[in-house]
C-alpha cells in the first residue's frame, strides 16, 4: 500500500511554529545583540562587532566560570553517571528489595533544587551543621571549617550537593537493561561467560547508546545549573564556584549589560553544541547497536 | 476526503489555540493603566510592599483610602510581586520594553535612574512647585535624593535612618555602660565582651552582606573628610583610597575576631538570628527590626527590654530619604494624571504619620512629627529618634550609592578578605575593577 506523508509536515506545523517563536527567534536574537552594546542605562542599542567577545576572552572572571562549567560537566557525566550506571547493573540483577530502592534512590531528583540547597545550606553550616557536628562528637574539631565559604573546600563541597543524586540515570539504564534481549546473554552464559564477563563484556556494551543519552543530560544539567549553587556558595568565595549562567545572571543583574551577558549565553550555547557532539561520537548515540 | 478536511480543520485549530496568547491583547483593561468604559481611571499599580513585607498594611490602607477618596474618578488595582528582588527584576524587564507601570517605587533600588535613561519618567517640578503643601515635606536631603539636574522626578514617603542595636544584659555582664564614643572605645568594647565570652556582632556576607556593610560605611563616614565624601558620591569608582582601605582592614578583623561563625556566608537571617536569640551583644540595622524584638516567634519573651539603640561611634548615624514614588509616562495623559495623585496621596503627610504609627517606619519628612501614639507603641524608636539628633556626621548607606553589579562582588570577595587570602588593599582593587566595568 501507498504510504501517504503528505500530511506531516502539516501536523508537524504548531510544534514547528512553538519552536520558532519560543526558541529559535530568542536563541538567533541572542546571538545578535551580542553584537551590540545594549544596557538597560542606554536607551540606544549600538552595534559594536565583536567588542563583548574581546572583552570575554580577556575577562578573567570568564575563564574561571569556563573551567568551572567544565569541571563539573566532566564530573557529572563521569562520577554522576557512573554511579547511576552501578546502581542500575546491581538492581538489574534484582536483589530482594530492589524496586524499593530503585524509588528510593529517585526521591532527591524529585524534590525542588531549591529544597535541596536549603538542605546543604544547613548541612555545610559551619556553626550547627551536621558535618561539624560529627567533626566534633568524634574529636576532630579541627577538621571543622566554613565548608561553603573555604576556598579550599567550596568547589568540592558544592559539588556534592548534586554528584551523588543520579537517579535519572539509574532509571534510564536499569530501564534499558531490563529490555534487553535474554537471548543475547543466555548465548553468553552457553560460551562460558562469568557474571561479571557476562556485565562487563556483554551488557554495558549494549547499554552504551542509553549511558550516552545520560551523559547529554548529565552535562546539559551542568550547562543549565544555577539554582543549586546560587543558594548555597552564591558562587563564591570570590568565584570559585562560579560558572557560566552565574556569571551571565550577574552581568545581566549588576551590570544591567544585556548585549555583554547575550555573549556569555552564546558560549554556553556553543558548549552545549560542543559537548553534545562528542558525547554523541564518542559514545555512537546515533549508530545502530548491532 | 472528508478525514484529509477533518485533519486540515483541527490542525489548524490547534496552531491557533497555540498562537493564541502571543499577541498583545487589544483590550485597554490588560495595560497598566486604562480609563475604563465608566471613566474611571485604573492604575495598576505592582508592588513588592505585600504579604509579609512590613509596609504592607501601610500600602493597603493607603490603596483602600486613595480608592474611597477618588471613587468615580481614579482606581488603584494591587498586583502583589512578593519579594523585593523580585519587582526589580519585573521593574527591569517592563523598562526593557518601555512598558512601565503609571507608578513606581523606586525605593533603594535606584530605578529612578534607569527609568530616566530610558525617558520613562514624567517631570515632577512643576506640580509639586504648584503645591506648598506637597513642595512642604520635601526636606533638602529628599530634595536632593528625588531629583536630578535640577528637576524634581520623585517623592518620598520614608527616610531610612539606621544606627545599631546592643544587648542591655550583655554589655552590663562585660561591664560596659554604654555604647561606645569613638571608634578605638568601640573595639576595646568588643575585646570586652569576648573576654567575657559574648560574642560581640552579628554580622553576614551573603546577599550583599547588608549588616556587615552599615559598620563598613560608618567606619568610611567617619574616618575623615574623604571618607564623607565617598559615602555621599552616587556609583564611587575608586575604592583604592586609604579611609577605604583601613575600614576594610577593621572589617577583616571584625570577620575574624568578633563575629559568629555562621557570618561568612551567612544572610542577614542568619546575623538577626544571632542577636535576637541572644547570642551576640551588637547588630547594625534599621529601626523596621523594633518590631522583631517583641515578636515572639522570632525571640523570647521580654527580650525587647533587653534592647538599647545607638548611634555610630564619632556621632555618625545613616540618614537619607529612600528615593520614592516616581510617575511614568504614558499614552493616556489621564493615566499619568491619575498617577500624579496616587504620588502625592500616598507621599502626603497623612501617608508618612500613618506608615509611623502603623509599623514604625521613619517618615521622609523632618516635619512630621513623632506622636504620642507612635512614642507609647515604638519606645525604642522614639528613644533612638531622639539619639539621632545628636548625630554630626550623617550620610547615606553604602549599598544605597554603589553600583549595583558591586552588592554580588562584596558577598563574594569577604570570605576571602575573612580567611586573609585577600588583604584590604587587594580587596579594594576588586572593587574598583568591577566599578570599571560599568558604563
Amino acid at each position: 500500500m501507498k504510504k501517504k506523508k503528505g500530511w506531516i509536515p502539516v501536523f508537524l506545523l504548531p510544534t514547528v511554529v512553538l519552536f520558532l517563536l519560543i526558541y529559535a527567534i530568542p536563541l538567533g536574537m541572542v546571538f545578535v545583540t551580542s553584537l551590540f552594546n545594549y544596557r538597560l542605562s542606554s536607551p540606544e542599542m549600538t552595534f559594536i562587532g565583536l567588542d563583548n567577545y574581546i572583552r570575554l576572552f580577556n575577562d578573567s572572571d570568564f575563564y574561571m566560570a569556563l573551567k568551572n562549567t567544565v569541571i563539573w560537566i566532566l564530573i557529572q557525566c563521569t562520577v554522576h553517571v557512573a554511579l547511576g550506571t552501578l546502581l542500575a547493573l546491581l538492581l538489574y540483577k534484582k536483589p530482594r528489595g530492589w524496586k524499593f530502592i530503585r524509588t528510593a534512590y529517585m526521591v532527591p531528583n524529585i524534590i525542588s533544587n531549591a529544597a535541596i540547597g536549603m538542605i546543604f545550606l544547613n548541612i555545610f553550616n559551619p556553626q550547627f551543621g551536621v558535618i561539624n557536628s560529627l567533626l566534633k562528637a568524634v574529636g576532630l574539631e579541627h577538621m571543622t571549617r566554613n565548608w561553603l565559604m573555604d576556598v579550599n573546600t567550596a568547589f568540592p563541597s558544592v559539588t556534592l550537593v548534586w554528584v551523588l543524586f543520579a537517579g535519572y540515570t539509574t532509571t534510564l539504564v536499569l530501564a534499558q537493561a531490563l529490555s534487553l534481549d535474554e537471548a543475547v546473554l543466555e548465548a553468553a552464559k552457553v560460551d562460558g561467560a562469568s557474571g561479571f564477563q557476562t556485565d562487563v563484556f556483554v551488557v554495558l556494551p549494549l547499554l552504551k547508546k542509553i549511558i550516552g543519552t545520560t551523559m547529554v543530560m548529565a552535562a546539559t544539567y551542568m550547562l543549565q545549573m544555577f539554582d543549586l549553587i546560587y543558594i548555597t556558595s552564591g558562587g563564591g568565595p570570590g568565584k570559585a564556584t562560579t560558572n557560566l549562567p552565574l556569571l551571565l545572571y550577574g552581568v545581566y543583574k549588576g551590570e544591567n549589560n544585556y548585549g555583554y551577558a547575550n555573549t556569555i549565553g552564546v558560549i554556553i550555547v556553543l558548549l552545549g553544541i560542543l559537548c553534545m557532539t562528542i558525547i554523541n561520537k564518542a559514545m555512537k548515540v546515533n549508530s545502530d547497536d548491532y | 476526503m472528508k478525514k484529509k478536511w477533518i485533519s486540515l480543520l483541527l490542525t489548524g485549530l490547534m496552531a491557533v489555540s497555540l498562537l493564541a496568547g502571543c499577541g498583545k491583547s487589544g483590550d485597554k483593561s490588560s495595560t497598566d493603566g486604562d480609563t475604563s468604559s465608566d471613566d474611571v481611571v485604573v492604575i495598576n499599580y505592582p508592588t513588592f510592599q505585600c504579604g509579609v513585607n512590613t509596609a504592607a498594611p501601610v500600602v493597603a490602607q493607603l490603596v483602600e483610602e486613595f480608592n474611597e477618596e477618588y471613587k468615580g474618578q481614579y482606581k488603584i488595582v494591587l498586583e502583589e510581586v512578593p519579594g523585593d528582588a523580585n519587582y526589580v527584576d519585573k521593574i527591569k524587564v517592563q523598562l526593557g520594553t518601555g512598558d512601565l507601570p503609571p507608578v513606581v517605587y523606586g525605593g533603594g533600588y535606584n530605578l529612578l535612574d534607569l527609568a530616566l535613561a530610558n525617558d520613562l519618567v514624567v517631570d515632577l517640578t512643576e506640580v509639586v512647585n504648584a503645591d506648598s503643601e506637597w513642595k512642604g515635606l520635601y526636606s533638602d536631603a529628599a530634595l536632593e535624593a528625588n531629583s536630578r539636574d535640577g528637576k524634581i522626578y520623585a517623592s518620598s514617603v520614608e527616610g531610612s535612618v539606621i544606627g545599631y542595636f546592643y544587648n542591655k544584659d550583655l554589655f552590663a555582664e562585660a561591664g560596659i555602660e554604654e555604647p561606645a564614643k569613638s571608634w578605638d572605645e568601640f573595639f576595646e568594647q568588643c575585646d570586652k565582651l569576648k573576654a567575657a565570652g559574648i560574642t560581640p556582632l552579628a554580622m553576614d556576607t551573603a546577599d550583599s552582606a547588608w549588616v556587615t556593610q552599615l559598620w563598613w560605611g560608618a567606619m568610611v563616614a567617619t574616618a575623615n573628610e574623604d571618607g564623607l565624601k565617598f559615602m555621599e558620591t552616587m556609583n564611587p569608582d575608586d575604592y583604592n583610597t586609604p579611609e577605604m582601605i583601613a575600614s576594610v582592614e577593621k572589617i577583616q578583623k571584625m570577620l575574624q575576631e568578633y563575629t559568629t561563625t555562621d557570618a561568612v556566608g551567612g544572610k542577614y537571617e542568619n546575623a538577626a538570628n544571632n542577636f535576637l536569640s541572644g547570642q551576640v551583644a551588637m547588630i547594625a540595622n534599621g529601626p523596621w527590626m523594633i518590631g522583631d524584638f517583641s515578636d515572639t516567634d522570632k525571640t523570647s519573651e521580654g527580650f525587647a527590654d533587653k534592647v538599647g539603640s545607638a548611634i555610630y561611634p564619632d556621632s555618625f548615624v545613616y540618614d537619607a530619604p529612600i528615593q520614592g514614588y516616581f510617575v511614568t509616562k504614558q499614552s493616556d495623559p489621564k493615566v499619568e494624571e491619575a498617577a500624579i495623585a496616587m504620588v502625592k496621596f500616598f507621599t502626603s503627610e497623612h501617608a508618612q504619620e500613618l506608615g509611623l504609627e502603623s509599623q514604625g517606619m521613619v517618615p521622609a519628612a523632618s516635619s512630621v512629627e513623632v506622636s504620642k501614639a507612635a512614642t507609647e507603641k515604638y519606645p525604642l524608636l522614639a528613644e533612638f529618634l531622639d539619639q539621632t539628633a545628636e548625630a554630626t556626621v550623617r550620610s547615606d548607606n553604602m549599598q544605597a550609592t554603589m553600583y549595583s553589579n558591586l552588592l554580588d562582588v562584596v558577598s563574594q570577595e569577604l570570605p576571602r578578605l575573612h580567611s586573609g587570602e585577600l588583604d584590604a588593599e587587594a580587596f579594594c582593587q576588586v572593587l574598583t575593577d568591577a566599578a570599571a566595568k560599568n558604563e
